[in-house]
């Protein structure tokens, strides 16, 4: 069981909509995921318990610079974005 | 007979006009029908319940804490005040319709009817030239109390049900229409591509800025060319953004006052404490009660958006989704966002400014929703066609829009008294002028507003009929 958070500002509008891409996208692979949808200021203190972490590309820079698992999407309503990252992070 | 209208009775006041257990049931029914089991749909309804509970807390804890403020302005200096934000203007609706003895449960019906008639209009697209669903269930549910109150109290002579009805199909119709005016401009952001558009409230704005941006600046000489301090990226967290406007909004006025006028209205929450110390944890307790809201608001919509995509889902291929305002920051740097907050709360600043040298009898206070996310946006999209200057230019005429309209609005619509008007743009621009008409047109006024706003797709469809759909 992959554990991912989507985060943005608010932690309401946009990583709600991330939080539903990226369940179509690990129900693609066959993957067995629980997704979360946090604020940034929550992100930021727990991210280190997820996999991978997705944000907008604007909001990715609020992470620490060397944290891999921080995917900044540019088109949040693309899966291919969150596909392609999963692949690399998990090495699935 | 008399048993079925007094079981229906029952449940009407036990169920229908308490709005968390309505919420409960219409996010039950849904789950059901998407086929989960029931203890899945059970669990579904009771956050959902639990979700409106604590947004309620929160509504009322802003209500409550401004009090005394309003209060102490309104004895020294014969003022009233009303923050700018569509938080403390939903929480200032629902004590107003509150107030008026009206249910709550009546702006959920308006939400379900707006939702029902943007579902129509999109299926009929090629009479009605609509192309987009209105998704952004928080916002839905914030705008669907404050556009109660507001034509509710342009109509008080008609009756509920055909208020209610009246308020659901001007919203849907809002959700809609100009939703259906972002598409272009979003297209224009994401370079060709139509997979979103914008469903906010700063709609109409972004379809101005598209327009006009490209004039104001060159789109090479861009904000990546501004250098910012790195730690201004901070301001994107809401909290901490939240808590600063609050801190230097609330903190003046409350410097202002002056510890004897708050010792008056708030003494208890005075005892044993330095004034700073006061100001301080009164200021923040606004951030507070923003998130206790936010969080009921972010349990509800989970619930609801989930049993409502089922029937959206089935009902509408081909409907381009009109998504949270915040989906464009993809396609910008957080340059973009900081630039337009700033020059945003320059031009709110300016214009209060303005406010008090003029002696108007409302003082407006800047709150953090508008400031960013309707300044932040606009910048995205000004940037993209008129680069930095478009990106600062915009930002600060629609900060200064914000409180003049926002000032006029509060007076218009009388919600002085529990200081709040929702102060993102298309509130400002649209319903104020559209509430003013039916304020003074009655019904003939409503059937205006409904042909303009149905009127606008069709132009729209009429200069571009090649690659519109």
């Amino acid at each position: 069981m992959y554990k991912v958070l989507a985060a943005c500002g608010a932690g309401i509008g946009s990583s709600m909509i991330i939080k539903k891409k990226i369940k179509n996208v690990f129900d693609k692979l066959g993957l067995e995921v629980e997704i979360t949808h946090e604020s940034l200021g929550t992100a930021q203190s727990s991210m280190d318990k997820y996999d991978i972490v997705f944000t907008l590309a604007a909001l990715a820079e609020n992470f620490p610079k060397d944290s891999k698992n921080v995917v900044g999407l540019k088109n949040i309503m693309s899966e291919g974005e969150i596909e392609e990252a999963v692949h690399r992070i998990l090495e699935v | 007979m008399n048993i079925i209208i007094k079981i229906f009775t029952a449940i009407f006041y036990n169920i229908l006009s308490k709005p968390e257990f309505f919420m409960g049931l219409l996010v039950f029914v849904g789950y059901l029908l998407l086929k989960k089991r029931i203890l899945e749909a059970l669990a579904g309804a009771l956050k959902a319940t639990i979700g409106y509970m604590i947004l309620q807390i929160g509504a009322g804890g802003m209500v409550k804490g401004f009090n005394p403020i309003l209060n102490g302005l309104l004895k020294k200096y014969s003022l009233s005040a009303s923050v700018i934000d569509s938080n403390f203007g939903f929480a200032a609706a629902n004590s107003a319709l509150e107030a008026a003895g009206r249910s709550l449960s009546s702006t959920m019906f308006v939400l379900l009817i707006g939702f029902a008639v943007n579902i129509v209009l999109v299926l009929l697209k090629k009479i009605t030239k609509v192309r987009t669903l209105y998704t952004t269930g928080h916002i839905m549910v914030k705008q669907a109390g404050f556009i109660t109150w507001m034509i509710l109290f342009a109509l008080p002579q008609l009756q509920d049900t055909v208020n209610i009805i009246i308020i659901g199909v001007l919203i849907g119709l809002y959700w809609a229409i100009f939703s259906n005016l972002t598409v272009e401009a979003t297209q224009n952001l994401t370079e060709g591509e139509r997979v979103f558009a914008v469903g906010h409230a700063q709609m109409l704005g972004i379809w101005i800025t598209d327009k006009i941006a490209g004039k104001l600046g060159k789109k090479e000489d861009n904000v990546e060319n501004i250098n910012l301090p790195s730690n201004f990226k901070v301001l994107s967290d809401n909290i901490v953004g939240t808590s600063l406007v609050m801190l230097i909004m609330f903190g003046t006025v409350l410097l202002v006052l002056g510890q004897e006028t708050m010792a008056e209205f708030d003494g208890g929450a005075l005892k044993n404490i330095s004034y700073i110390s006061y100001v301080i944890s009164k200021s923040l307790s606004f951030t507070v009660n923003f998130i206790i809201l936010q969080t009921g608001v972010k349990m509800l919509v989970a619930e609801v958006t989930t049993s409502f995509d089922g029937i959206s889902g089935k009902l509408l291929k081909g409907a381009i989704p009109a998504v949270d305002c915040a989906a464009t920051y993809g396609f910008a740097s957080s340059n973009t966002l900081i630039i337009g907050f700033l020059f945003g709360f320059l031009g709110q600043l300016v214009a209060i400014l303005g406010l008090v040298v003029f002696r108007s009898p409302i003082l407006i206070i800047s709150g953090f929703v508008p400031l960013f996310f309707d300044n932040a946006t606009l910048a995205v999209f000004a940037n993209k066609r008129g680069g930095k200057r478009a990106a600062m230019i915009i930002p600060f005429v629609s900060g200064m829009t914000q409180v003049l309209l926002g000032a006029i609005g509060v007076m218009a619509f009388e919600l002085a008294a529990y200081g709040g008007w929702y102060g993102n743009l298309d509130i400002s621009t649209i319903w104020l002028p559209f509430g003013i008409i039916i304020k003074n047109l009655s019904i003939i006024g409503v059937i205006l507003v409904g042909i303009i706003m149905l009127i606008i797709p069709q132009i729209q469809y009429h200069r571009n009929k090649e690659n519109y759909f």
